[in-house]
């Protein structure tokens, strides 16, 4: 992927741009808004990663002209501000996910891996049915099946393993799920996600050979079909 | 109301003053008038024989000059002998010296009664005098004045109540409609401005200097606000580099060195300190009442949240009930609101025994909706309650447990942000957190 990092804070910037390059990136590097808007405007982007306080050009400014002039390039924006309604201000703005400072380059990881991947799996939005392996859900039905047996979730767990095969084969973190299934924005201080996944991994897993569903240490979940 | 009922009193008081002076001068003009010819018919009696005094009674009754001038000559008998009064009026003796009576005297093709006011007095050899006056018009013009008055009480009390009513009307209007301003500026937007009318009457010199003051609230949050933002940037940035900084020296560790493990311990305490700053952040956010607002669903939002937690209470043992009424709105912030039940739930699961019970209610309290939850864990004493809502205040028995101890307190600045009471109970035994909005 080539991805651009706008980032004026140079040990933040150092340590993204090279760990997206260790993960196998092209990364381009911009140090204000302006330079950042340039360089948007004119190579073509998989993704941007873009701080949202900076100089010349602030971070939401940037990706509102990015949006005016048709670009829809994915956006993470990442910020150091305090929050609750920054993110909805953010998202309004154009982007398109919103991480507060400090992150785990873990989440950020999969938060770009999940963006950049939007649209293009075979799993995509406009799909009623998806399918991983042997596992399949049918969203206007609402029936889930494995290995053509009918699988009974309630509503809640349908939510989660929609959005898990809507993620197929990717890392999905703790937050994310919380954001995408539930939309709440907190941290919660008990292992409230664990415990649903544990529940849906009874309901899609228990009964087959091949486990489907996979803990990421250090990370969240994934989906996938292998191990 | 009542001023325009005082106003209407005074009106009729002053005018009745009016009445009864008119009436005086009217009434005292006439009896002067009878005064003097009843004087002079008493002097003309001592020199005129009667044959010339009945003369000179005709020839007055028949005077036209004198308008409304009425005389009677009656012998013993009460015959009249001279004078325009048909016959003498049926009055006792004993009257007073001015005697009310009514005769019928012709109007056009009719007769009407008119009301004539006379004083009597004996003549020599039996003989009686009446001289009066038709006082007919001048009652006419009393009553009429009298109507007059009554109308003009009337219509003043009517104006008086009218434009009390009015003028009422506009004050209560402005009231409204300030009131219903100040609400919205209790909820949070700051931008609102009392509505001040040109007039430069008390209630729009109040609104105005009202709106000053707002003005300088209005400066000092948003100040507020950017010095949050500033001090959020501020430890983000640093944290944000160490997390980075150790990341990027644990990626060229061996899993398991003790250098590596040092390294996750300093992520760890950012982890911890982050979330700290979270809840500081979120807490001042509160406070300061900057957060956009939106109507919420309180009713999915504490459904949802239960359904959260349903599971994690039900792997540590614990009974998650709830009974959550359909269909309650307020407006405030969702994420906030939930930070905060999620709050009352992580500490409800962190007290609870296994085999105990959560309960989360929703339902309409006496003065709105609350939420309610529930545990039956030990509870807060009742003299410490006041003190766990003030910040990072852990009481001795939570501090094996995990925590930043500031979970109530963001409880509390949510539940003033969204304008309701945050109360703390004995569930007996156990703990009732109720938000009351």
């Amino acid at each position: 992927m080539h991805i651009l990092i706008v980032e004026d804070d140079q040990i933040a910037r150092d340590y993204l741009a090279k760990a997206l390059r260790e993960a196998g990136h092209t990364v381009d590097v911009a140090v204000n808004g302006l330079e950042g808007l340039q360089l948007a405007s004119s190579v073509a982007l998989d993704l941007a990663i873009v701080d949202r306080m900076l100089p010349k050009l602030d971070g939401l400014a940037l990706v509102q002209s990015l949006r005016a002039t048709g670009r829809k390039t994915p956006v993470l924006i990442l910020s150091a501000l305090g929050e609750v309604d920054d993110r909805i201000t953010g998202l309004r703005a154009g982007g398109d996910d919103y991480l507060t400072k400090p992150y785990h380059m873990s989440e950020l990881l999969a938060r770009i891996d999940a963006l950049a991947r939007r649209g293009d799996s075979g799993n995509s939005e406009a799909n009623t049915k998806l399918k991983l392996a042997d596992l399949e859900l049918d969203r206007m039905t609402r029936r889930v099946t494995r290995n053509g047996k009918k699988i009974e979730l309630t509503a809640r767990e349908f939510q989660l393993l929609e959005f898990m095969m809507r993620h197929s084969g990717q890392v999905v973190t703790r937050t994310m799920l919380l954001e995408g299934v539930w939309d709440y924005h907190f941290d919660p201080q008990t292992n409230v996600i664990d415990v649903h996944i544990s529940r849906l991994r009874q309901a899609i897993d228990k009964d087959f050979d091949k486990p489907l569903l996979h803990t990421v240490r250090g990370a969240g979940y994934s989906l996938r079909e292998d191990e | 109301m009542v001023y325009s009922i005082a106003f209407a009193l005074g009106a009729a008081a002053l005018l009745g003053a009016v009445y009864f002076a008119v009436s005086q001068v009217v009434d005292g003009s006439t009896d002067n008038l009878i005064e003097a010819e009843v004087q002079g018919l008493h002097e003309q009696v001592l020199v005129l024989s009667r044959s010339d005094f009945i003369e000179l009674i005709e020839q007055r009754s028949q005077d036209q000059d004198v308008r409304g001038a009425v005389y009677l000559m009656v012998d013993p008998q009460l015959r009249p002998v001279a004078g325009n009064v048909p016959a003498w009026p049926k009055i006792a003796a004993n009257e007073g010296k001015w005697i009310q009576f009514k005769v019928s005297v012709p109007f056009g093709d009719e007769t009407r009664d008119h009301e004539m006011r006379a004083q009597r007095f004996p003549l020599p050899g039996g003989y009686r005098m009446l001289v009066g006056h038709d006082v007919q018009e001048r009652q006419d013009v009393k009553s009429l004045m009298m109507r007059g008055l009554i109308a003009a009480v009337v219509l003043t009390m009517l104006l008086g109540l009218g434009g009390g009513f009015w003028m009422g009307r506009r004050i209560l209007a402005q009231a409204g409609a300030i009131s219903a301003v100040a609400k919205q500026i209790m909820r949070g937007d700051l931008s609102q401005r009392l509505p001040v009318r040109d007039a430069e009457d008390e209630i729009n010199t109040l609104a105005r200097e009202i709106n000053g003051m707002l003005d300088k609230i209005e400066q000092l949050t948003l100040g507020m606000r950017t010095v949050l933002d500033s001090a959020a940037h501020d430890l983000r940035t640093p944290l944000n580099r160490l997390q980075a900084t150790a990341e990027a020296a644990m990626s060229q560790l061996a899993p398991a060195s003790p250098e590596r493990r040092v390294l996750e311990r300093v992520t760890t305490e950012v982890d911890r300190m982050r979330s700290t700053l979270d809840a500081l952040l979120r807490i001042a956010l509160a406070e300061t009442g900057t957060v956009a607002r939106e109507p919420v669903d309180l009713s999915e939002l504490v459904a949802s949240m239960v359904e959260l937690y349903a599971p994690v209470s039900e792997e540590r043992g614990i009974r998650l009930e709830s009974s959550v009424i359909p269909g309650v709105q307020v407006q405030g912030s969702r994420q906030l609101l939930a930070q905060a039940l999620a709050n009352l739930l992580d500490n409800a699961i962190k007290f609870t025994p296994e085999g105990g019970h959560i309960r989360v209610f929703l339902r309409q309290g006496s003065s709105g909706p609350e939420v309610i939850v529930e545990d039956d864990g030990p509870g807060i004493p009742a003299d410490k309650r006041e003190i766990v809502l003030g910040r990072r205040v852990r009481l001795d028995e939570a501090r094996k447990l995990p925590g930043s101890g500031l979970g109530l307190s963001l409880v509390a600045a949510v539940t003033k942000l969204h304008g309701a009471r945050l109360v703390l109970d004995d569930a007996g035994p156990g703990l009732r957190v109720a938000l009351k909005f």
